[in-house]
């Protein structure tokens, strides 16, 4: 499913965030990503779906070369790609459903998007995926009137109604109160094994990583440091995953 | 007179060091004050024979002729440099500065008049034209050391390009006023004012015949040159150079003079009793206070600021708010309505900035996307286009409203058309701006959802922007007709119709008690519509 060869990125004001990092991860697979903050968890989560340009090397997903396509055919890659914010990310003065339906706008001529003349199947669609997440009969409530915990469920509800082959969540529970982690994995890991669609989260939270995931990649300073099952992660390895620079904390 | 300015400097003075801060500031800046006003403000009065050959020269100007008049800029600077040293120095520096320049502006303010023969300063005006041109990038090299090999030349090489040309002939029909404007003034020769005094009793009997033969009455003998006819020199005198200088004919720079000697010396005062009324960084904040009162002085002074004049008219103000009340709603037998033509005025002034303002909204609307920074940057194209329009809102807003409506009038004739276009166009640039900083302060979060779920640029902009920066558009919009309302009111008074209209009428007619009727209708629908506004403004964001 993701094939990552040498990826590596350095922004503008010299900053290594990625070094040489190479990874193959299956279709199926549910990945926890972990690592200090700055370590490159974001980047390298950003660069597959190329948010982040990256400065060398190779992505691909699903067969295709992520880093070589076309503005077009980004656009068109990017809807089959969910990716789910540390800050939610949605339009506070929309409703749960317009924000939702954002999901399906990839798939729309530009000009019905614009007009937001969705079909019948799109709001269908939207409208299982708020069900899915527990916000039903709050469709009509506009984002801002929402807890932190429901916009999250909102954003998750926006990249499932995208109909994803691949969902990146980036740090989805750093903004919300603790208890509300396993809601928000709850719902990825189900969809991951009801429709067998790739997951990847950023998690800076170990115990949820180990209890959630089947797999686990461990960064620190920009290089990939662990790469296997959740069960290899000893104590020693985690304490190589969290050593050193404390400052970037 | 003179001491009464003085007096009013020492109290100032007295005052401010009550408010227990530095007092050496004021020291310093009064004494800065001096320094720069001496060659800088006018000091008196001097006349020739006719009312232009009039002449106001500055302290520095009289030293030739007035040599003690050094003692006020020299004590001045004595003070400023004990200044430094803090403490009862500073203050005995304040005396002495303030109490040795009081005495040598008394004395000379005290004086007769005198004949004076003037020798300009060629070059003096344009080389300060010069220096002012050149200063700015002069500060540039100082502030940015690492370009001062291309300020550094480039200021010097303009500030002598720029005196050159201004000193040239071509300079000189640009700006006639500039050469020479600056006149030194020496004494006369030793015997001229009396051969003066002397030609004028002689032709005493000459001029007294014609003065009755108009009417005037007759003139005496003088003595000395005060009392010279009607203070006024005979034609072939002031052509030959010379002025009567009258001491007592102060100018705004005597006044100055007297104040910050005065706030000199009352700071002394403070500092020889109180040494420690001073703080660290107060010598800077002095000069900055310098700068300020230095140029305020001039200003009232060129805006012919008199309070007399507002006394001499206040009969007419009685009269006019004694005619404009009661106020004259209807006159049904001679046909006259004005209570409904305010009605009606006001309405059209109202339907004026409705209409401006929406047509500015129109257009600033699609082309404030293209002033946005965060939407341009990314292509060449789109960011010359950028350029383009911050350029045109940059000009547009220079272009006052009132400005456009006079030109408007002239082309498309009087009436409120030429208003709603006039303010249609000037309110773009304002709205423009406003609308397009709305956009660079959205929220990216939303922007980076949109593009991540492979929406096209255009429905990003549609349901990432869009969302965030229309209730803020409106917003804008109502408060820009708030103002386009205030302005349309003025638009009457050139010709563009609406209430101002109504008015300039009245007023011109001496119509007071129905111009009264517009001007409340004013002051209750000004603030009608701004207190609607702003309600609706709050219930938006």
């Amino acid at each position: 499913m993701i094939e990552v060869r040498n990826l590596s990125k350095v922004f503008p004001d010299g900053t290594q965030a990625l070094s040489g990092a190479s990874v193959s991860i299956p279709k199926g697979d549910f990945v926890a990503i972990i690592g200090l903050s700055g370590a490159g968890k974001s980047t390298f989560l950003r660069t597959l779906n190329r948010l982040v340009e990256p400065t060398a090397g190779e992505v691909w997903v699903g067969g295709v070369e992520v880093t070589r396509l076309s503005r077009k055919e980004l656009q068109a890659f990017r809807r089959k790609v969910g990716f789910i914010f540390q800050q939610f990310n949605l339009v506070q003065r929309l409703t749960v459903l317009d924000n939702v339906l954002h999901g399906r706008l990839g798939y729309l001529p530009t000009w019905k998007g614009l007009l937001g003349l969705y079909r019948e199947e799109d709001t269908a669609i939207a409208l299982e995926q708020i069900k899915r997440v527990g916000l039903q009969g709050k469709e009509r409530a506009r984002a801002d009137q929402l807890s932190g915990g429901q916009q999250q469920r909102v954003a998750i509800a926006r990249a499932l109604a995208q109909e994803p082959e691949l969902i990146l969540a980036d740090e989805p529970m750093a903004s919300l109160d603790p208890r509300l982690s396993d809601v928000i994995l709850g719902i990825l890991k189900e969809y991951n094994e009801e429709k067998g669609v790739t997951v990847l989260v950023n998690i800076h939270v170990l115990e949820l990583a180990r209890r959630y995931a089947r797999r686990i990649l461990a960064f620190n300073k920009g290089r990939l440091v662990f790469d296997g099952p959740v069960e290899a992660l000893t104590p020693e390895v985690e304490r190589q995953v969290y050593s050193g620079n404390l400052e970037a904390l | 007179m003179s001491l009464a300015f003085f007096a009013a400097g020492l109290s100032l003075a007295g005052l401010l060091g009550l408010g227990r801060g530095s007092v050496r500031r004021y020291l310093v800046a009064a004494a800065l004050g001096i320094l720069v006003a001496s060659p800088a403000f006018p000091l008196v009065g001097a006349v020739g024979y006719l009312s232009r050959e009039a002449l106001e020269p500055t302290l520095a100007a009289l030293l030739p002729a007035y040599p003690l008049l050094a003692l006020v800029p020299l004590a001045a600077a004595l003070a400023l440099a004990l200044a430094h040293f803090g403490g009862r120095v500073a203050g005995l520096g304040g005396l002495l500065g303030g109490g040795l320049g009081l005495f040598a502006l008394l004395s000379f303010l005290d004086g007769h008049a005198h004949l004076v023969k003037l020798r300009p300063v060629p070059g003096l005006m344009e080389g300060v034209a010069a220096l002012a041109l050149a200063i700015p990038f002069l500060a540039l090299a100082w502030g940015q050391r690492k370009r001062a090999w291309l300020w550094l030349p480039l200021g010097v090489a303009l500030g002598f390009g720029a005196f050159s040309w201004l000193n040239s002939p071509t300079g000189h029909t640009y700006f006639p006023r500039m050469g020479a404007y600056y006149k030194l003034v020496l004494p006369a020769e030793p015997g001229a004012e009396e051969a003066l005094v002397q030609a004028f009793n002689q032709g005493l009997e000459e001029l007294n015949r014609v003065r009755q033969e108009i009417g005037l009455p007759p003139l005496k003998p003088i003595q000395d040159l005060s009392g010279l006819g009607e203070g006024r020199l005979p034609q072939e005198v002031a052509q030959a150079g010379y002025r009567l200088l009258q001491p007592a004919a102060l100018r705004y720079g005597a006044v100055a003079l007297l104040l910050f000697l005065g706030v000199l010396f009352g700071a002394g005062l403070w500092l020889v009793f109180r040494p420690g009324l001073e703080e660290p960084g107060d010598l800077r904040q002095g000069g900055v206070m310098a700068a300020v009162a230095l140029s305020i002085f001039p200003a009232f002074d060129a805006t012919e600021f008199d309070l007399g004049k507002l006394v001499k008219g206040w009969p007419f103000l009685v009269n006019f708010l004694d005619r404009a009340w009661p106020p004259n709603l209807a006159q049904p037998q001679h046909d006259i309505y004005p209570l409904q033509s305010v009605a009606s005025e006001m309405l059209l002034t109202v339907e004026i900035a409705l209409v401006g303002t929406l047509l500015a909204a129109l257009f600033a609307l699609p082309t404030s996307f293209l002033a946005a920074r965060n939407l341009t940057f990314k292509n060449p194209v789109l960011r010359l286009l950028f350029y383009l329009m911050r350029g045109f809102y940059n000009v547009d807003r220079g272009v006052d409203t009132l400005i456009l409506a006079l030109i408007l009038v002239a082309a498309v004739g009087l009436g409120p058309f030429a208003g709603v276009l006039a303010m249609a166009i000037h309110s773009i640039a304002d709205l423009g701006k406003l609308y397009s900083e709305a956009i660079e302060n959205v929220d990216k979060g939303p922007i980076e959802a949109l593009e991540s779920v492979g929406a096209s640029g255009s429905n990003v902009l549609r349901w990432a922007i869009l969302p965030q920066v229309l209730p803020l558009f409106v917003s804008y919009t109502l408060y820009r007709f708030e103002i386009n309302f205030r302005v349309s009111i003025v638009l009457g008074l050139v010709g563009a119709g609406g209430i101002g209209f109504f008015i300039k009428g009245a007023m011109d007619a001496g119509h007071y008690d129905q111009m009264v009727i517009g001007i409340i209708a004013i002051v209750l629908v000004v603030n009608l519509i701004d207190f609607a506004s702003s309600w609706l403004r709050s219930r938006l964001v």
